[in-house]
């Protein structure tokens, strides 16, 4: 069985090996780039809407971030965010908001993902009908995560994972902690990895402008 | 004469010992290929289930699609297995099956780790992996699962160092610290898997020594009852002799 060797599978082992090499290596690739691919890049407001149902901190920093309920990726920025808030204790206040689109039945947004930011100890969860606060602070895709400062100055928006629903540390979660550090970070913004939150960014734009 | 008899006898023992191995380490190796067999169908299932339950679905807005994960979870996963099974069933037992599988093996691990979003606890499937290769008791496979392992890392490191090292800029010497965990892994495997051979020898010579001792003891007993038979002596003082020196001579 083993010294069996004739041409026909020294033509065909090395096909076969070369073969499925390539595919594996095309599959992992193929992968590699789909989680390294960000949503769509919006422009949230410099300055805290006033529109805005939330309330701003006048004394710290305060952090946003809008999750789409159902959106597997968000459940990585759940878990950076609690790692974050475990670290920026009592220097930040901060709000999850999981935005609801237009026209969804009323126990839609009652998600696991929901439950566990709630379960971060020092997050406030909104619940953001028809994603009306996503459009006055222009977010469109989920795990957004903005940081304003005490004057409603914002001071960083980008995501906080690495890569799609991938955990662990990313730079958009080290150049929030740059800023509630009082340092100046090399940018003030990251790619975010998430599911298209269904409102429109745009409203949050004209808003502000 | 009785010297070369005993040679003669000797050679044979280490041949049957040497057959006996063959014999033994073949069924070893074809049944850890069935083992890994099951387990490369298992692992599909499984990455089918972790994907279905992590992240079923894409969402944009209330709209949703089946997640990418999940078609990666089914082709990919597939394409991983394929290879591995289609040599189970071909070559069962030969050394391009089990070093395909080795590699198939740490693919598996990196496919999971990206399935279940990075979570530390998946990276435990690589050293899982190289316990289970270790049941080959063939030490270069671990040396394929880790140069397996160590190009997904180099390539992954290079292009996209967080997904690795859990840090965005690594330290250059912090591959070293990862090298270090999987070659103290292997290393301790490599013995035990070379102590296992060592045993399965051993056992061989043992069933080879007891096998011609049983043969001698019948062939002489024969002897001695034909001699018994004949009324002769001739028989006794030619066969026994001669078979009693074999065994002697072991």
């Amino acid at each position: 069985m083993i010294t069996h060797s004739t041409r026909r599978t020294r033509v065909v082992l090395p096909a076969l090996l070369l073969g499925w090499a390539t595919a594996v290596t095309s599959g992992f690739a193929i992968l590699l780039r789909y989680k390294t691919t960000p949503g769509e890049a919006t422009q949230p407001l410099q300055r805290w809407p006033s529109h805005s149902r939330l309330t701003p901190s006048s004394d710290l920093a305060t952090l946003v971030l809008f999750a789409h309920p159902h959106c597997p990726c968000t459940h990585a920025s759940v878990s950076e965010l609690a790692r974050l808030m475990s670290r920026v204790s009592g220097r930040v206040v901060a709000y999850v908001v999981v935005v609801r689109p237009p026209g969804v039945p009323e126990d839609w947004d009652d998600t696991e993902l929901r439950r566990r930011a709630a379960a971060i100890p020092g997050i406030r969860v909104i619940r953001d009908g028809e994603g009306l606060e996503a459009a006055r602070f222009g977010a469109a895709v989920s795990g957004l995560t903005l940081l304003y400062d005490e004057k409603g100055q914002l001071r960083f928006a980008g995501g906080i994972t690495a890569s799609r629903g991938h955990e662990g540390e990313s730079f958009g979660g080290r150049r929030i902690l740059a800023v509630l550090a009082g340092e100046t970070p090399d940018r003030q913004d990251a790619p975010v990895f998430g599911c298209a939150l269904g409102a429109s960014a745009n409203v949050g734009v004209e808003e502000g402008s | 004469m009785s010297v070369a008899v005993s040679e003669q006898a000797v050679q044979a023992i280490v041949r049957r010992a040497e057959e006996r191995y063959g014999v033994e380490r073949l069924r070893l190796l074809v049944a850890t290929d069935h083992l890994f067999g099951a387990l490369m169908v298992g692992q599909w299932i499984f990455g089918i289930f972790v994907a279905l339950t992590f992240s079923p679905f894409a969402w944009e807005g209330k709209v949703k699609a089946l997640h990418m994960h999940v078609w990666t979870a089914v082709l990919l996963g597939a394409a991983i297995s394929s290879l591995p099974l289609a040599l189970i069933a071909w070559r069962p037992g030969a050394a391009v099956t089990r070093h395909v599988i080795a590699a198939a093996q740490m693919l598996w691990s990196a496919l999971l780790i990206h399935l279940s979003g990075g979570r530390i606890e998946t990276h435990f499937h690589v050293f899982g992996s190289m316990g289970i290769l270790a049941g080959y008791r063939d030490w270069p496979v671990l040396i394929t699962a880790t140069v397996v392992v160590a190009a997904d890392h180099i390539i992954r490191g290079l292009v996209w160092p967080e997904s690795v090292y859990g840090i965005v800029n690594p330290e250059w010497w912090r591959f070293l610290e990862h090298a270090f965990w999987v070659v103290y892994a292997i290393s301790f495997l490599a013995v035990l898997c070379r102590r296992g051979v060592r045993d399965m020898r051993a056992i061989a010579e043992r069933g080879a020594e007891l096998e011609a001792l049983s043969e001698s003891e019948w062939r002489t007993a024969s002897v001695l009852d034909r001699s018994k038979e004949a009324g002769t002596s001739e028989a006794h003082a030619a066969g026994a002799p001669v078979a009693r020196e074999r065994i002697a001579a072991r």
